[in-house]
């Protein structure tokens, strides 16, 4: 790249939805031109998108970006991390490669990260149909209450954040929905701020079931890596002292009927569920173990605090 | 910058007790004939403590405060205090001025006999009997017989420790009020001294009974690592025993009775004992594996314990 150091790297991730590649160009430039600082532009495209690409080669005659070609379908993290290595500047604003937000709130998006680490972008009002709209507000709902985050738009792809945050935390699989959690959990500060939804962006979308269950697990990983992930063993311990417990109780009933008050105990079915829910309580407090083991042998490498400043 | 002495306080949402615990301290150390600093470790207070810290430190350079980018609990805070000091001995204390300054000559001239951590002891411990008390004593009573450290007093935060052994102690989740039981496994030599104890002044006592089931597990872990950590499969195989006698029982019993009929039901339960021993045996294999790449070794502790006895 020209021109040396820019002050912010615009990431356009192109992924299965896009918008006419020339239309969103222009647009995202003619907002970015307006928030009046130095600025490289880098494509993503994650996988083969040949009209796509074309269209993106001729823009290049005229206009100067980069852009990155992944050999297969990887996943927005990977695209993602590919185009990281690739910026050059402090501060990272990523877009998706269709109309999600208004191009003009751009400006907005990139002076709100002065004195915070990332900036999320909530569409607000939403101007989803009904269906749309509350099932994202019933999936953002769950996601504040797994952290204290103030988060209301998980699904917007337009963000923005410093080299630091992407350094620190790990963006893998397919957490980048819930990036700013884990961002936030890191002890960076997260903020959002209110954009105009684009109008081509509002039109009724229908998920297949598949989508709502790698949601719903995605969500469950979140969870996990939030609330426990330094230890598991409460976690664990919790069910898996429940089962045993119950099949404990279950065991020492039946077997002492058959000690001491001579109940035959072959043809009482209670005896293999005790048995069962000992089983399954015993190994899932080992497997709670097993992570704790995992956790101490790495202790060191795991710093759990992030220091904001030193006085002194 | 090394001292002699280094004194770490976590602050949490503390802006009335932070100037009079600094003047107390002070008072308290300076007759003491030794070079010191304090620590401030703001836990990511959401009043004025920063603010009174730093008008503290304007004036003292021997007050350092480190500040936290949010919230992160109270053995972070004391893991920060620890990584940040330079001190030769450490000592950490409440910020909720319940625990006394005065204490910490004591402390330091039991530390003088040739110990390695000296704990504080609240004998009249001035908190609610039976939210407070009472827990912590049946909490300390279990502590000290599963780890083998019989401390009165666990959660008492006023101790004192050496430096070269306190430093190479994983400090992580909340495992403060078990370092004592940690740093036995080096050996180290470990007394507790009556301190004393006031009662709160200002703000609310941030903890409850729910506590009680994080101690137990906490216990657990703190069992497993140290009995077995440096051979997990031992522990496994040893529940696996167990487990497996259960079940050779059933076995043994359901073969007997297979001519009434009664014993396959029996054969049943043998069967699931045994796969739950085989799971365990196969899940120890895992925890040595783990233990065997980790880079936290027992050997370090070994090594702390040599190295306080190489000390002049």
């Amino acid at each position: 790249m020209k021109g040396g150091k820019k002050e912010l790297s615009v990431i356009i991730t192109v992924t299965e939805r896009y918008d006419p590649v020339r239309d969103v160009f222009y647009f995202y430039k003619q907002g970015l031109e307006a928030a009046g600082k130095s600025y490289e532009i880098i494509y993503v495209l994650d996988g083969s998108y040949p009209d796509v690409l074309s269209e993106l080669e001729k823009i290049q005659e005229s206009e100067q970006f980069t852009i990155i070609t992944l050999a297969k379908k990887f996943g927005e993290a990977t695209a993602l991390n590919a185009a990281f290595s690739v910026a050059t500047s402090d501060i990272i604003l990523t877009l998706p490669a269709y109309l999600q937000t208004d191009a003009r709130d751009i400006p907005a998006l990139v002076n709100a990260i002065d004195g915070c680490d990332m900036v999320m972008a909530r569409r607000y009002p939403r101007k989803d149909s009904f269906f749309n709209g509350l099932q994202s507000r019933v999936f953002n709902s769950l996601l504040r209450s797994i952290s204290d985050l103030e988060i209301h738009d998980a699904g917007c792809s337009a963000r923005i954040f410093r080299r630091q945050v992407v350094d620190e935390v790990p963006l893998y699989g397919d957490l980048h929905r819930f990036y700013p959690v884990l961002v936030y959990q890191y002890g960076f500060h997260v903020t959002e701020i209110k954009v105009t939804q684009n109008e081509s962006d509002a039109f009724r979308r229908v998920y297949a079931p598949g989508i709502y269950m790698r949601r719903l697990l995605d969500l469950l990983t979140v969870f996990f890596l939030v609330k426990f992930t330094k230890k598991p063993l409460r976690f664990f311990g919790l069910i898996g002292t429940v089962l045993a417990g119950i099949g404990t109780i279950i065991t020492t009933v039946l077997v002492s009927e058959r000690l001491f008050f001579d109940v035959a105990l072959a043809n009482r079915p209670a005896l293999i569920m005790g048995s069962l829910l000992i089983v399954l309580g015993v190994q899932i407090i080992a497997i709670g173990l097993i992570g704790e083991i995992i956790i101490f042998t790495h202790a060191k490498d795991l710093k759990e605090y992030k220091v904001d400043r030193i006085i002194n | 910058m090394s001292v002699q002495l280094s004194i770490i306080v976590p602050l949490y949402n503390e802006e009335d007790s932070v100037a009079p615990l600094y003047h107390s301290i002070v008072k308290s150390v300076d007759r003491l004939d030794t070079d010191y600093e304090i620590l401030f470790v703001d836990d990511g207070s959401t009043d004025n403590t920063v603010a009174e810290a730093q008008k503290l430190a304007a004036r003292d350079a021997r007050l350092r405060v480190i500040i936290f980018c949010r919230n992160y609990g109270q053995t972070p805070a004391m893991a920060a205090g620890i990584d940040y000091a330079n001190g030769d001995v450490l000592v950490t204390m409440d910020g909720d001025l319940q625990n006394d300054p005065d204490d910490i000559p004591s402390l330091l001239e039991k530390m003088g006999e040739g110990y390695d951590i000296v704990v504080g002891w609240r004998h009249k411990r001035q908190d609610k009997l039976i939210t407070r008390k009472i827990p912590s004593r049946i909490a300390n009573r279990l502590i000290g017989w599963i780890t083998g450290v019989p401390i009165r007093d666990n959660g008492c935060s006023l101790k004192a420790y050496k430096a070269s052994v306190i430093k190479n102690i994983p400090l992580y989740s909340e495992m403060h009020r078990f370092i004592p039981a940690m740093a036995s496994l080096a050996g180290s030599r470990i007394a507790e001294i009556k301190v004393k104890h006031h009662a709160r002044q200002f703000g609310e006592s941030t903890y409850g009974l729910s506590r009680i089931y994080k101690v137990l597990m906490d216990l657990i872990t703190i069992k497993t690592i140290l009995s077995f950590i440096s051979h997990p499969i031992r522990m496994f195989a040893l529940a696996a025993g167990v487990i497996m006698v259960i079940g050779m029982t059933a076995l043994v019993a359901g073969v007997f009775q297979l001519a009434s009929g009664s014993g396959f039901v029996y054969i049943s339960v043998a069967l699931l004992y045994m796969s739950l021993a085989i799971a365990l045996m196969s899940l120890g294999v895992i925890g040595e594996l783990v233990y065997r790449t980790g880079n936290m070794r027992i050997e370090h502790f070994a090594r702390i314990k040599s190295n306080v006895q190489d000390a002049p």
